[in-house]
């Protein structure tokens, strides 16, 4: 008769993915590409918000886009023809990406001469928090009709962004959305996540955001530059 | 429905574990799931002969502990269970709080020979 025993493994599941995450960004970071990582529930405009942005930076930043959203090709057609690189990841029924997609993604899209890719993640608030994609710094976009209540509700999500763009502002007489109440809540589960009100649809607030964009661009490249050159000296 | 590919990785992580172990039979598996966690326990289980369907790892027995998702709160020290409390201290009503608890996915043991 076989004896059996407990053997402790103690082990994060979790573990596998936040080693090739960390991976991936290390070598983002040497190569001096940044990605975004962005999130949001579905209809919250991400789409026209790229879009924009693809307008505001263009002849100046050269963007990719990865689209993860479950839907059909008509999100990355639409991006391609504002004038950025762009492919639709087939997830086949996933909720998240992880890390290993992202980096097939990557090499699907072919990042060559790109100065940021934004990885536009699938709709969801729950588990697209829970896995780390390797990316630069990740992004949320709230609509105001979603309600200032939703950090009450997937606190998760609001504690890993670095940034939330509170989208359809135009909207706001329409709804009870109140920012001051929304940035107490946010400040509560992570203080140091930024707020930028916006309307993707006027164009209001897409300034602010652009700059943000090109802070943390610079100063990404900015790091890479210098890791460069320590290596150099080697 | 996303707990299919991480129990296969659970899968993966165990039958690598007992290869370089030399352990020829894993009789039970013990996963740790946090309440807070997006991990639903009778979906993992659901999905778990699915998993190891056809692998070294089939009839193994799998077995989940909930962890509490506890938080301690930031004014008075009181600990408190968040699923109960959701506004905030039940003692003081403070709202600043740190999670001690709850979002674990872990791989605690196993039993084998």
């Amino acid at each position: 008769m076989d004896s059996f025993k407990v053997i402790e493994i103690k082990k994060s599941v979790f573990e596998g993915n936040e080693r090739r995450a960390g991976e991936l960004r290390a070598e983002l970071g040497r190569r001096g590409l940044f990605l975004l990582n962005l999130m949001s529930s579905p209809g919250s405009g991400k789409t026209t918000t790229l879009l924009r942005t693809i307008e505001a930076l263009r002849g100046e930043l050269d963007l990719g886009v990865l689209e993860a959203d479950i839907d059909s090709d008509v999100d990355a057609r639409a991006v391609h023809e504002a004038g950025a690189r762009a492919i639709q990841l087939h997830t086949g029924g996933m909720c998240h990406l992880d890390a290993e997609m992202t980096r097939r993604g990557l090499e699907a899209l072919g990042t060559e001469g790109l100065d940021c890719v934004i990885l536009e993640n699938i709709g969801n608030l729950i588990c697209t928090a829970d896995f780390d994609t390797g990316a630069s710094r990740s992004a949320m976009i709230l609509s105001v009709p979603e309600g200032d209540d939703k950090p009450l509700k997937y606190p998760h999500m609001f504690e890993v962004v670095d940034l939330v763009l509170v989208n359809k502002i135009d909207a706001l007489p329409l709804f009870d959305f109140d920012l001051g109440r929304f940035r107490e809540r946010l400040a509560r589960l992570n203080p140091r996540a930024r707020v930028l009100p916006v309307s993707a649809k006027t164009g209001e607030g897409m300034g602010a955001w652009a700059d943000w964009l090109r802070g943390e661009i610079g100063s990404w490249k900015l790091a890479a530059g210098r890791r460069g050159q320590e290596g150099g000296r080697l | 429905m996303h707990e299919l590919g991480v129990v296969m990785e659970v899968a993966k992580v165990v039958e690598d574990f007992a290869r370089e172990r030399g352990i020829s039979k894993v009789e039970k598996l013990v996963l740790q799931i946090g309440e807070l966690s997006a991990m639903i326990p009778a979906y993992v289980q659901d999905c778990w002969p699915c998993a190891v369907d056809g692998g070294s790892l089939e009839g193994t027995r799998l077995e989940i502990e909930v962890l509490p998702g506890n938080a301690v709160c930031g004014a008075c020290g009181a600990v408190y269970r968040l699923l109960e409390h959701r506004e905030g201290c039940p003692a003081c009503a403070g709202t600043e709080r740190e999670l001690l608890s709850g979002r674990e996915f872990l791989i605690k043991e196993i039993l084998a020979c």
